[in-house]
């Protein structure tokens, strides 16, 4: 490993590093205090997390995250195309679930423009954002587990998520990155195929997420790793901002499912999981606990589907239906004027978010009345999540850091947008 | 709720951990017998459903001309503008046809937008997915290789029609 010297520190991460009076010295490591650079080519950072270290012996001193390795200018981006054209790049976003971006996008937009779409569009919104919350805490649990060195929950949780990727690929045609969603509705009416599966899938799933829990709860090994590793009061929780399971984990009991019902959330009948220990054990009994509720929803949900059209009809704001589009001249007029123009909703700014599997997933956007946003500001959880890093980290050994950043389950395409 | 343990509930038992780990090697090699869910990739070939999103082509009509009008709509949306489309005229009933039509493979994202604003359905998403070139010029996908009989993508046809 080369050495590192002051000069390879950006002089503002120094001072943050060097904030608590000590005796310190970058040049020589061994004499004193050090600096271990972790990421971001580092197997546990999940994706490329940079993390400065400041060492006493195997103690963490303190701990400043370096994001952006992975920026690639979404909001700027999104200045420069269509509402529509930016639906394929909320993909990329947290990339565990592009389908709940994709809805939070377009709940975005559509909050912006003052349409609604149609009731079985909404459902089908909830289908995906519900299962895509169990892919994601599948791979959360599952990596999180590999990271404290348990190899084989992995494999099986991946196994489970993978059978949701097949209902993608039934469902919108992709398994990854999957665009599903339009403004005013979704990309294609759910074939009886895709509900066939989802039904398979829900009912053998609470068995094998057992069997997952089954290594892993009575675990003396997992537990004593890590219980009580990474606290978070309540209170540093709420000041730092911290969404989703990270939050929950510390006993606050904050859903936005529960506190700001968006879709038909409302009718849904589910509990807000919380742990008040606050340490990644707690995060990490949250996720499990969550996916369970999830696949109850996802029942309810079903059973309570209505039938109908799944795009809404408004000339000018939503792509008219491709049968008409082949026939009739106004949509043919339509469907020109949108694509080329795009749909232009009311000068204004707007903000809304939604419960993503890592936490608030917020639209900031602000139009003049164009085709495109003038500013759109993404708050991504993942980026929040990671300040509450600095505070889980101090007093704990080199070891637990892989722990507590996987507890947090940060995504960095989403961190660094 | 049993199963959730932290340090303090551990049992005399599980705090030795040795029964733990035969229980958890039984519950692995009883996984083990378990049907796999994996595909063995290069000899078993994934099929895929008629919904799925493959490279995009352009359908050609049983007299072997392709539909497109070369209204540039396509190349319009897409978002990362992998579409190029050159249009001229034809003596034809629809009058304009793309003597050049090229889809930069190494660009498309698979999004099947394309597809979406297509005023003649003209362009579909294939089945095809086996995507690899050794150069970027061949990844440039001219109207020989897009060009595809319209039997062939029939299937992706009907579930246009059904479900979009
Ligand atoms: S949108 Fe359809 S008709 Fe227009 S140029 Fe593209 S393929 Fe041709
Ligand atoms: S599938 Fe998407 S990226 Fe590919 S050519 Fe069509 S619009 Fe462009």
């Amino acid at each position: 490993m080369e050495k590192l010297t002051k000069d390879d520190i950006h002089p503002k991460i120094l001072e943050a590093l060097m904030r608590t009076e000590s005796r310190y010295t970058v040049e020589d490591a061994l004499e004193n205090e050090m600096i271990l650079n972790m990421g971001p080519q580092h197997p546990a950072t999940h994706g490329v997390l940079r993390l400065l270290l400041r060492l006493d012996g195997e103690t963490i001193v303190a701990c400043v995250p370096e994001l952006g390795y992975l920026h690639r200018g979404y909001e700027k981006m999104a200045e420069n195309m269509s509402f529509y054209e930016f639906i394929p790049h909320t993909d990329r976003l947290d990339y565990l679930a592009p389908l709940s971006n994709n809805v939070a996008w377009v709940l975005a937009v559509e909050k912006l423009t003052g349409i609604e779409a149609p009731p079985r569009a909404q459902y089908i919104r909830m289908l995906i954002c519900e299962l895509s919350r169990i892919a994601s805490h599948l791979v959360a649990i599952g990596a999180f587990a590999m990271d404290v060195g348990a190899m084989t929950v992995l494999l099986w949780t991946f196994r489970e998520r993978e059978k949701i990727l097949d209902i993608w690929d039934i469902l919108c045609g992709a398994r990854f990155t999957n665009t599903y969603t339009r403004v005013g509705g979704v990309a294609n009416d759910i074939q009886p195929e895709a509900l066939a599966k989802v039904n398979w899938f829900i009912d053998q799933f609470d068995d094998n997420l057992k069997e997952c829990e089954q290594l892993l709860n009575k675990n003396r090994i997992f537990i004593e790793r890590l219980d009580g590793v990474g606290i978070v009061s309540a209170k540093d929780a709420i000041d730092l901002g911290l969404t989703g399971p990270t939050l929950r984990g510390s006993g606050v009991e904050y859903d936005l499912r529960r506190a700001k019902p968006y879709l038909f959330y409302n009718e849904m009948d589910f509990n807000v999981i919380t742990y008040k220990e606050g340490d990644c054990l707690a995060r990490y009994f949250v996720r499990i606990d969550e996916a369970r509720e999830s696949a109850k929803m996802v029942r309810q949900i079903l059973s309570k589907m209505p039938q109908g059209e799944v795009r809404l009809n408004s000339a000018k704001k939503v792509l008219p239906n491709k049968a008409e589009v082949y026939t009739k001249m106004e949509e043919l007029i339509q469907d020109f004027m949108i694509v080329n123009f795009g749909i232009n909703p009311p000068a204004g700014e707007i903000y809304s978010a939604i419960e993503n599997p890592k936490g608030e997933l917020g639209f900031y956007i602000v139009s003049k009345g164009e085709g495109h946003p003038w500013k759109c500001k993404i708050r991504s959880p993942s980026f929040c999540n990671c300040q509450g890093l600095p505070l889980m980290m101090k007093g704990h050994m080199v070891s637990d850091v892989v722990a507590i950043v996987g507890s947090i389950d940060p995504v960095m395409g989403e961190a660094d947008k | 709720m049993s199963l959730r343990r932290r340090k303090k509930d551990l049992t005399f038992w599980e705090k030795i951990y040795i029964p733990e780990i035969v229980k958890g090697l039984a519950l692995t090699l009883k996984t083990m017998f378990k049907p796999k869910y994996t595909v063995e990739y290069p000899e078993v070939k994934f099929i895929p459903p008629a919904s799925y999103r493959g490279r995009p082509v352009l359908v050609m009509e049983e007299n072997g001309k392709e539909r497109c009008v070369a209204c540039g709509l396509c190349s319009r949306v897409c978002p990362p503008l992998a579409i190029f489309v050159q249009a001229a005229e034809t003596p034809d009933e629809k009058e304009r046809y793309p003597v050049k039509f090229e889809i930069n493979m190494i660009r498309c994202i698979f999004c099947g937008f394309c597809e979406d604003v297509c005023p003649e359905e003209a362009i579909v998403m294939s089945k095809d997915y086996e995507l690899a070139f050794s150069s970027r010029e061949e990844a440039i996908y001219g109207k020989d290789k897009l060009l595809t009989p319209i039997k062939q993508v029939q299937d992706r046809i009907n579930f246009l029609r059904q479900y979009k």
